[in-house]
């Protein structure tokens, strides 16, 4: 399955895919960070997105979620095109960095962060809290809590608003053994009920706990898969290897 | 625009900066120190401390008549005087500092005749000199000119408007009020937006429906309302003084500057806070162009000094090299200087013609600040 399928021109409401690109083009000057990708996600899956530093995949969810304009392609995200600010009340977005104001306590920055996706119910919001396991550092200055504290904080300021579809740039980064098992406990309850879910990360190691991989290298989809499948298609056990693999044939053919 | 968001921009930004003990001190306190200090030095800098040696190149009577009359007008004006021994000893005196300025009487000196009485400083700073010069001139004037046999007509000086204040203070405090606001405001919000770039959270919000024009919007109110009441601490600062009569060994003070304003403090007010929301903008916009807060801070003399030196703060306008002239027109603090010396001094109201057209200026700088503001925000982003 590689390079999946090439896609219909999308329909206002795009078929089934929650998130659909086609022909995606983001140039910075000389440097072409997304080179042409073309993929439609399903909804209640979790997605990954793997691929070394540099490879395009910050600036592929920048472009999925609006935040910068395609130099080329569109991408859709539940059938609206994007960029789309009204839209943006449906999709999470955890950023790479953790975006959090470190004046603000944790319970401040959910609600802040909840108000500017329209959830005024305090209950809510606390939810949010709860789910990452923050409720008892509501009061807590962002600013003074650990590094894997402020991660779950930031998680929780992008989903606050119970979000249909949910972007996370690297979640796991900088995140203890234990609290990552916890995230991606989170991640598949939310998928479970619906979610559609893109995860980027630049290592391998937690590929298996997503339902697709999509490997990311030079701006392009070079394969995409379950973590079996493409294991299977490259001939070996080992994921790093298979990306190795997947990059060689890809040099060669281009 | 939603207002609900606005609300909760503006008490995020206010909640972050009342936390923010280091910036409130800048905003509140620093202002009232450095004008306090600034007014203490205009106000007390002249006369007490001159220390003026006299020497006379003469030895007759009528040279000891005129260095007593002398003597005794520059101690009556609150200076410190020492007869040298010589000419050679006053210019010494004047180089090792004991004395700062001398006057040299010539050996000719005698009423009916024409003569050069000598002033001697040391050269080093002229400004201090010209002061000193003046000073010395008043008092040689008042004091011995009768006794030379020649009737000097004495000057009298007179003003349109006002009186003319002996308060050195007053044309300045208007002045300096408006600038520390413009200054501390524009650091403040510059600072804020540049972490709220760096920090992510920006990038954040904008994946958020939360749209540009209410992010411009709740900076604006949010800093709108510190600058709000800076200005409004600020103002009471610079008019009142209130007397605290002496305790025990303590001398009485008075508090506050006591600034004498002919016209409206509350439309000085809004004068100052019209000038201080377009800085919370002109704040947002350089903040692009920073990378760190040091940068912000480099854009000081830059975007500022011109400013102060351009806007009649210190210099008056009117004496500006014709070349720089034009450049006063681009300088919004010379709008809010000129209104609020209008208000302060002149005792101007809206119906003034030149007050009006200042705070025209005003509010149009800070709409196209904040449009500029909201254009920046994200250059890249959508
Ligand atoms: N705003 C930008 N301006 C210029 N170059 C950029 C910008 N954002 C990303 N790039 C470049 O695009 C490429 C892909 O970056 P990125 O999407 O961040 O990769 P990843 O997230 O996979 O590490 C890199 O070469 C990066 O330097
Ligand atoms: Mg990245």
């Amino acid at each position: 399955m590689v390079n999946s399928n090439p896609v219909p021109p999308p329909t206002p409401d795009a078929g089934e895919a929650a998130i659909r690109a086609v022909g995606l083009v983001k140039r910075f000057g000389p440097v072409v960070a997304v080179d042409g990708m073309t993929f439609d996600l399903a909804p209640g899956r979790i997605y990954g997105l793997l691929g070394p530093n540099g490879s395009g995949k910050t600036t592929l969810i920048r472009l999925l979620t609006g935040m910068t304009r395609a130099t080329e392609g569109t991408a859709h995200v539940l059938g609206v095109r994007m960029p789309d600010r009204a839209n943006l009340a449906r999709i999470g977005y955890m950023t790479q960095g953790d975006g959090v104001y470190p004046a603000l306590t944790a319970g401040e920055n959910a609600q802040f962060f909840g108000a500017a996706y329209g959830v005024e119910d305090a209950a809510q919001v606390d939810e949010a809290l709860r789910l990452v396991e923050l409720a008892d550092r509501a009061k807590t200055i962002a600013g003074t809590l650990s590094g894997g504290q402020r991660r779950r904080l930031s998680l929780a300021c992008a989903l606050v608003h119970k979000p249909p579809v949910l972007f996370l740039d690297e979640p796991t980064v900088g995140v203890d053994p234990l609290l990552r098992v916890q995230f991606w406990g989170h991640f598949r309850q939310l998928a479970d009920a619906g979610t559609t879910i893109v995860v980027s990360s630049h290592v391998m190691d937690e590929a298996d706990r997503c339902d697709e991989l999509l490997f990311v290298r030079a701006g392009k989809v070079i394969a995409r898969g379950s973590g079996g499948q493409l294991r299977a298609e490259a001939g070996t056990d080992d994921l790093e290897a298979a990306f190795l693999r997947f990059s060689g044939e890809t040099a060669v053919a281009a | 625009m939603s207002p609900r968001r606005v609300r909760a921009l503006v008490r995020r930004v206010t909640v972050e900066l009342r936390r923010d003990r280091p910036s409130l001190a800048l905003l509140f306190i620093a202002p009232i120190v450095v004008t306090g200090l600034f007014t203490f030095i205009l106000r007390d800098a002249s006369g007490p401390n001159l220390r003026v040696a006299i020497a006379s190149g003469g030895s007759g009577p009528a040279a000891a008549l005129i260095s007593g009359r002398l003597d005794g007008a520059l101690t009556g004006a609150g200076m410190t005087v020492t007869q040298a021994a010589s000419v050679d000893a006053a210019r010494s005196a004047v180089q090792d500092g004991s004395a700062s300025i001398a006057i040299l009487l010539p050996a000719d000196l005698a009423p009916g005749k024409g003569s050069t009485i000598t002033l001697l400083t040391k050269g080093l700073d002229p400004s201090g000199d010209a002061g000193q010069l003046a000073a010395v001139s008043q008092a040689i004037l008042g004091g011995i000119a009768s006794s030379m046999g020649t009737a000097l007509p004495s000057l009298a000086h007179q003003t349109v408007y006002g009186t003319p204040s002996s308060d050195p203070m007053a044309p300045f405090a208007p002045a300096i009020v408006a600038f520390f606001v413009y200054f501390f405001v524009y650091l403040l919000t510059g600072v804020s937006f540049l972490r709220e770039r760096t920090g992510g959270t920006l990038e954040r919000l904008m994946a958020t429906p939360v749209t540009r024009g209410e992010v411009v919007t709740g900076y604006i109110l949010g800093f709108g309302l510190f600058a709000m009441l800076q200005v409004a601490i600020l103002l009471t600062w610079a008019l009142v003084a209130i007397r605290v009569p002496a305790i025990g060994p303590l001398p009485d003070v008075a508090i506050g500057l006591g600034i004498a304003v002919a016209g409206s403090p509350l439309l000085a007010f809004l004068v100052v806070l019209l000038l201080a929301l377009g800085a919370v903008s002109l704040g947002i916009f350089l903040s692009t162009f920073a990378r760190t807060e040091l940068q912000v801070i480099q854009f000081i003399p830059v975007v500022l000094v011109p400013q102060f030196l351009l806007s009649g703060v210190l210099f008056s306008v009117d004496s500006l090299p014709s070349v720089l002239q034009p450049l006063v027109h681009f300088m919004p603090l010379a709008y809010a200087v000129d209104a609020l010396r209008e208000i302060f001094i002149r005792g101007a109201d809206l119906s003034v013609a030149d007050v009006q057209l200042d705070i025209a200026v005003l509010a149009a700088v800070a709409v196209l600040f904040a449009a500029v503001a909201f254009r920046t925000i994200r250059r890249d982003v959508v």
